[in-house]
């Protein structure tokens, strides 16, 4: 049988579809992606044995460190998601989302952008909806970890607009800021995980609002009614001041009194929900 | 000293998220930090403000994974140009990354995975690394990884390889003692021929590291103390090199601070000898 010569270019492909292919490294060796390019009966002519383990122990030692690998990086971003789903569901869901999603960056920062949009239509993932949003208020932390860091509005700013001013006025977020929707507890959830011996609560639908901020350099969520929901999304999206109030108003039933909008306010404002006013 | 004229900043440690409060409240005695690049590339968050704040007490280097010098892909632009900006940031000492590629077709695996030791390899590599030193505009330190296979296509050790590459490259080395051993397990070499055969001044920074020994082979974890075999592996390199930054890895099971600390200074034992001695220059 004549020598294999594989250039670089082929050896490299033939390498990273054995040890990106989910199951065993047999199953891999297998695939038809790494089979095309090395025959598995053709191994020895590609990777050596050594003194202790035969060529297809050596590959595989590789091929097991990838999902692990992988996995413990999407654990950092999501432990709330990984401690819901327990280590089976979460090995096979980790599984799935490489084959889905593998990381095509050179940071793993980014790596676990797709997975609550996954999670939501994976395969034996039950409570699809409550994983989803999960994962979404999970991913909007990191981001906010990891924002730049901008100004924080100042009691100085603050009363340095002139009263008139402020119905025209625009706040502005800072980059931090994360705003969401969610369909079921996923923040009630997160919060149980502070103490191991509190009970998690199950998975239900339950229309909630959440703001994620940081502030020193400390990520903060910020639980929102409704209405102070609709305000902090218009005032997000750029509303004046006044507009966005109004229309808060508009919409909610019933109507927020004034001292609630403005302690909404002043807990958005110390807890680093905006960085400027422009008037 | 190296032929780059980097200056040895003596025993660091790596730069572990876990210890920034001790760093920052404790002043640690420890002469250096390494720095891995990616963690702080694309943050504007708590870790590149405590990195800012390190940075003004400690000199760094910094240590990457990204780079893929070997891979057959292009190489990537934005991530070099970032890693560029961040050594101007940091005034890194010098930018170092790991003989291996990461990935292809444009997917990246997150592992410093092997390569066959021949001849089109290494042309292709050096290629490689004079583009990455024309980009960064500094020498590029590269890091003989821990390997677990070997490739039936190789037709010169990875320490012809790796001294070929330094000389015809023009770039630094980091050598990883550590590797070698584990590397020098797995494929059944000699440790002692691979240290012996690595030019003496291209050497710019040291490696030192735990490990996990598996029986049927070892696994690079970074964990735990080095072994005594490692540190006389150390002490036989310094004799040659003379002294050169040295940094102890600790990524696994990261104990408190002080422990990382005392570990990596007895890198000044061996220091300390290889100064006496002077032997170093081979």
């Amino acid at each position: 049988m004549p020598r294999l010569s594989l250039a670089l270019g082929g050896l490299q492909q033939w390498m990273q579809a054995v040890i990106a292919h989910p199951g065993g490294t047999h199953e891999a060796l297998a695939s038809s992606e790494a089979a095309s390019l090395v025959a598995p009966e053709r191994l020895g002519d590609v990777v050596l044995p050594s003194a202790t383990l035969d060529p297809t122990e050596r590959v595989g030692i590789y091929h097991d460190m990838y999902e692990l690998r992988m996995g413990e990086s999407l654990e950092t971003d999501y432990p709330g998601l990984h401690h819901y789903l327990g280590p089976k569901r979460w090995k096979r869901l980790v599984s799935g989302y490489l084959q889905a999603h593998p990381s095509t960056s050179y940071t793993l920062n980014v790596f676990g952008l797709h997975l609550a949009e996954y999670v939501h239509t994976a395969p034996r993932v039950s409570h699809a909806g409550f994983c989803r949003d999960l994962a979404r208020l999970e991913w909007a932390i990191t981001e906010a970890f990891d924002a730049a860091e901008t100004p924080i509005l100042t009691e100085t700013d603050l009363t340095a607009v002139p009263p008139g001013a402020w119905e025209a006025a625009r706040l502005v977020p800072t980059a931090a800021f994360r705003l969401l929707a969610l369909d079921y507890n996923a923040s009630s959830y997160l919060d149980s995980m502070k103490d191991d011996e509190h009970d998690h609560p199950p998975p239900r639908r339950r229309p909630s609002w959440v703001a994620v901020c940081r502030r020193d350099y400390a990520v903060y969520r910020l639980e929102l009614t409704r209405p102070a929901f609709r305000l902090l999304e218009g005032l997000a999206a750029g509303r004046p001041v006044g507009d966005a109030v109004e229309h808060c108003l508009r919409r909610s039933r019933p109507h927020p009194t004034g001292d609630q909008i403005f302690a909404w306010f002043r807990e958005w404002a110390q807890s680093g929900v905006f960085q400027a006013v422009e008037v | 000293m190296n032929r780059f004229g980097i200056d040895d900043l003596g025993v660091g440690i790596g730069l572990r998220p876990v210890h920034f409060g001790p760093i920052l409240s404790g002043s640690p005695e420890i002469d250096w930090f390494e720095v891995l690049s990616e963690n702080y590339l694309d943050t504007g968050g708590r870790p590149l403000y405590m990195l800012d704040q390190v940075v003004e007490r400690y000199p760094v280097a910094l240590h990457g994974v990204s780079l893929s010098v070997g891979s057959t892909d292009p190489l990537d632009r934005e991530y070099i140009r970032k890693l560029k900006a961040l050594a101007s940031r940091t005034r890194a000492g010098w930018v170092s990354d790991h003989l291996c590629w990461t990935g292809v077709l444009g997917r990246n695996t997150h592992d410093l995975l092997p390569l066959p030791y021949d001849e089109a390899t290494l042309r292709h590599v050096i290629s490689r690394v004079r583009e990455v030193q024309d980009a960064l505009e500094r020498p590029l330190v590269l890091e003989n990884a821990s390997t677990y296979l070997a490739f039936a296509s190789s037709t010169m050790t990875e320490w012809e390889f790796l001294a070929r590459l330094a000389v015809e490259a023009d770039c630094g080395l980091l050598l990883d003692v550590n590797n070698v051993y584990v590397s020098a397990f797995n494929h059944g070499y000699s440790a002692e021929e691979y240290i012996d055969a690595i030019p003496a001044d291209r050497v710019v920074q040291y490696h030192l590291a735990g490990h996990t020994n598996k029986g049927t082979h070892i696994v690079d974890t970074h964990s735990g103390p080095a072994l005594d075999a490692v540190w006389d592996l150390y002490a036989r390199a310094t004799a040659r090199t003379g002294l050169v930054s040295t940094l102890f890895e600790w990524d696994a099971d990261i104990p408190p601070l002080a422990e990382v600390v005392t570990e990596a200074r007895r890198a000044h034992q061996h220091r300390r000898a290889a100064a006496a001695t002077g032997t170093h220059g081979a």
